[in-house]
């Protein structure tokens, strides 16, 4: 193999050398931006748990609250028994678990969605205290609450007042700004979670619909091994019932649409199609070009050049025009990756995860998580797609080479 | 004639029932000049082909600087080339992508050497066919006389104990084919370059120490 040679064919040949790179760069493109956008999809529909540090959510379902009177469950979220959460914690494939208790409570002048959190730990609502606008975020084991800033608002609220909820008093000491926290972790009052379980315990309302012990929770934040969170989910059924309402990266996806719940598949076939595009391309033109040489390749073997370096000749061309073409194709797709990336997609949250109850004000419509599509190509997708190039290359190249370099010199170079 | 250095002993190539050369026998002496002249059609080219090694006779022996070569494979025939052989075709069969002294280092190619030995060597040659101001052109830059000088500088390269000639001139014009032939006579008086070459033209021929003529595929005198 001779690079100047190789050098000189490619540079030499220009114009087919350019229809071949565009060619087989288009083909690679498209298939790394094919990918690239399911990646984004995919990356998407995690968003939402994401932010809370989990992947997976659990609610059980259960009956309406038969007066709205004090602290109620939304039929949404009733009761998941400690006991419960202990067997749940020993499923294979759960990494970490972060609890919390959403309440409604019916005062006589005012209504609150309330929130009980675990402060400290990291999966679950405990983000919050990134958005905290006024004041501070919890103390360690002080009863206190941090109140929703636009309700704050709307009622007057401050850091420094107090607020009763349930015949409770709770110190105000901040204000969060939940306009940019997660949408499942939205409520219009946070409370240290003991301080919610206790609510909820002393409540007859709730009692009289789902039984309430303190230490029980009605919401459950799982981090799970990524290849198991499917695994998972179905055990946490095995545990909580077939009903239990349960929120992966997946349910999210199929939440998007029929487009991209198709779109595994729809990306499969198309980057196969991609590929397959790609290989005829190079096979192709590679192809034209090794009959074109013929009489070349037989003066080679004439002049001394052995089967093996004819193949490793046309290997060699072969290979780096197809490296062009992988590397122009990847910058292709980086290109195009920007600019979906001001593309924005809208992720349906589940019904059930509104902590909004349907009969107030903005209860019961359709919420979205709305974020800037994340397309990125992963160094690990940009090198298969060099590696394939470099693979359908070295494959044309071989396969060409080695039927044209059994030709004999005298059979090209007889009919002068 | 000195000690032989090609010798084609009762050489018959068949292709397909059809006999093109018929129990051939031919020996070239060690920097003699051998004219293979005979009509078109004759088995000049076929002949020339199998003392060469470019192809193998369906029966005969071919003998080049002692080493048999009728029996050996594609590569070996090819490595044998290499370091044996030089070739000048009547259409130059210049690669057009390589300009004049890659296409004259072509044989070097697959050797391992550095491509400025490669470029020195091939310099030498070309600027010994007075084509050093050339270096650089591609073969559509060159005149036809021009191309031939870098196919004969190009079947010098490997230094050849003996350099086949397939009607060197059939492809130029009368005083460019002549100037050829100047080249190719001074290459055998001064360097003692051993050379069969194959012609129609009589006239060429007979500028070699000897003529050989074939007639039907048989080698006559």
């Amino acid at each position: 193999m001779n690079l100047r040679y190789v050098f000189q064919e490619l540079t030499r040949r220009r114009r087919r050398t350019v229809i071949a790179v565009i060619g087989l760069s288009i083909g690679i493109a498209l298939l790394v931006i094919l990918n690239a956008l399911s990646l984004a999809y995919h990356e998407a529909a995690r968003a939402p748990l994401k932010e809370i540090g989990a992947d997976i959510t659990v609610q059980r379902p259960g009956n309406v609250p038969e007066e709205m009177v004090g602290a109620v469950f939304p039929c949404s979220a009733v009761t998941i028994r400690r006991d419960e959460i202990d067997r749940i914690e020993k499923v294979s494939g759960v990494r970490g678990m972060g609890t919390a208790l959403l309440l409604w409570v019916f005062d006589p002048n005012r209504a609150w969605i309330v929130l009980g959190i675990e402060p400290e730990n990291p999966v679950g609502p405990s983000i919050l205290r990134n958005f905290v606008k006024e004041g501070r975020y919890f103390a360690a084991g002080k009863p206190e609450a941090l109140v929703e800033a636009a309700y704050a608002r709307q009622f007057g609220i401050r850091p420094g007042d107090s607020v009763s909820i349930a015949g409770r008093s709770f110190p105000v000491v901040g204000l969060v700004d939940a306009s940019h926290a997660p949408k499942i972790a939205v409520a219009n009052l946070y409370l240290p979670l003991p301080e919610a379980q206790a609510i909820a315990a002393a409540s007859k309302p709730l009692q009289s619909v789902s039984p309430f012990a303190v230490g029980d929770v009605n919401l459950l934040f799982i981090k799970a091994d990524p290849e198991k969170i499917t695994s998972v989910a179905s055990a946490l059924k095995g545990v909580l019932g077939q009903k239990t309402a349960i929120a992966t990266p997946d349910s999210f996806l199929k939440l998007l649409g029929s487009f991209f719940a198709l779109s595994d598949k729809f990306t499969l076939a198309a980057s196969l199609i991609a590929i397959l595009i790609a290989v005829l391309i190079a096979f192709k033109t590679m192809a034209g070009n090794v009959a074109e040489r013929t009489r070349e390749i037989g003066v080679l073997k004439a002049v001394g050049w052995t089967q093996r370096n004819v193949i490793l000749q046309l290997l060699a061309e072969s290979v780096v025009q197809c490296l062009i073409a992988g590397i122009l194709g990847l910058l292709i797709a980086f290109v195009a990756a920007f600019a979906l990336g001001f593309m924005t997609v809208n992720i349906p949250i589940p019904w059930e995860m509104s902590p909004t109850p349907h009969f107030l004000p903005g209860g019961g419509a359709p919420f979205y998580k709305t974020l800037r599509l994340p397309v990125h190509i992963p160094i690990s997708l940009a090198l298969f797609a060099v590696l394939l190039s470099a693979v359908i290359g070295g494959l044309t190249g071989a396969l060409l080479g080695r039927h044209i370099s059994k030709i004999k010199p005298s059979e090209v170079l007889r009919h002068e | 004639m000195s000690e032989a250095i090609l010798v084609g002993d009762d050489l018959t190539k068949t292709f397909d029932n059809l006999t093109v050369v018929k129990r051939a026998s031919i020996a070239v002496g060690d920097g003699e000049f051998v004219s293979l002249v005979g009509k078109s059609g004759c088995g000049k080219t076929t002949l020339l082909s199998l003392l060469s090694g470019l192809e193998r006779p369906t029966s005969g022996r071919v003998t080049i600087a002692g080493q048999e070569i009728s029996g050996a494979s594609e590569d070996d025939l090819a490595l044998f080339r290499r370091q044996n052989v030089g070739f000048i075709f009547q259409s130059f069969n210049l690669i057009p992508t390589l300009c004049a002294w890659e296409n004259t280092a072509l044989p070097l190619f697959p050797i391992r050497m550095t491509e400025a030995a490669r470029r020195r060597r091939a310099a030498e040659l070309l600027d010994r066919m007075e084509l050093g101001h050339r270096l650089e052109h591609l073969p559509a830059a060159l005149s036809g006389g021009e191309k031939q000088r870098v196919a004969i500088a190009r079947a010098l390269i490997n230094n050849p104990k003996i350099v086949f000639a397939d009607e060197p001139t059939g492809n130029l014009d009368t005083a460019t084919g002549d100037a050829i032939m100047a080249i190719l006579n001074r290459l055998h008086r001064e360097a003692g370059m051993t050379l069969l070459m194959v012609t129609h033209n009589a006239e060429l021929a007979k500028t070699a120490d000897r003529v050989v003529r074939m007639q039907d595929g048989a080698v006559l005198s």
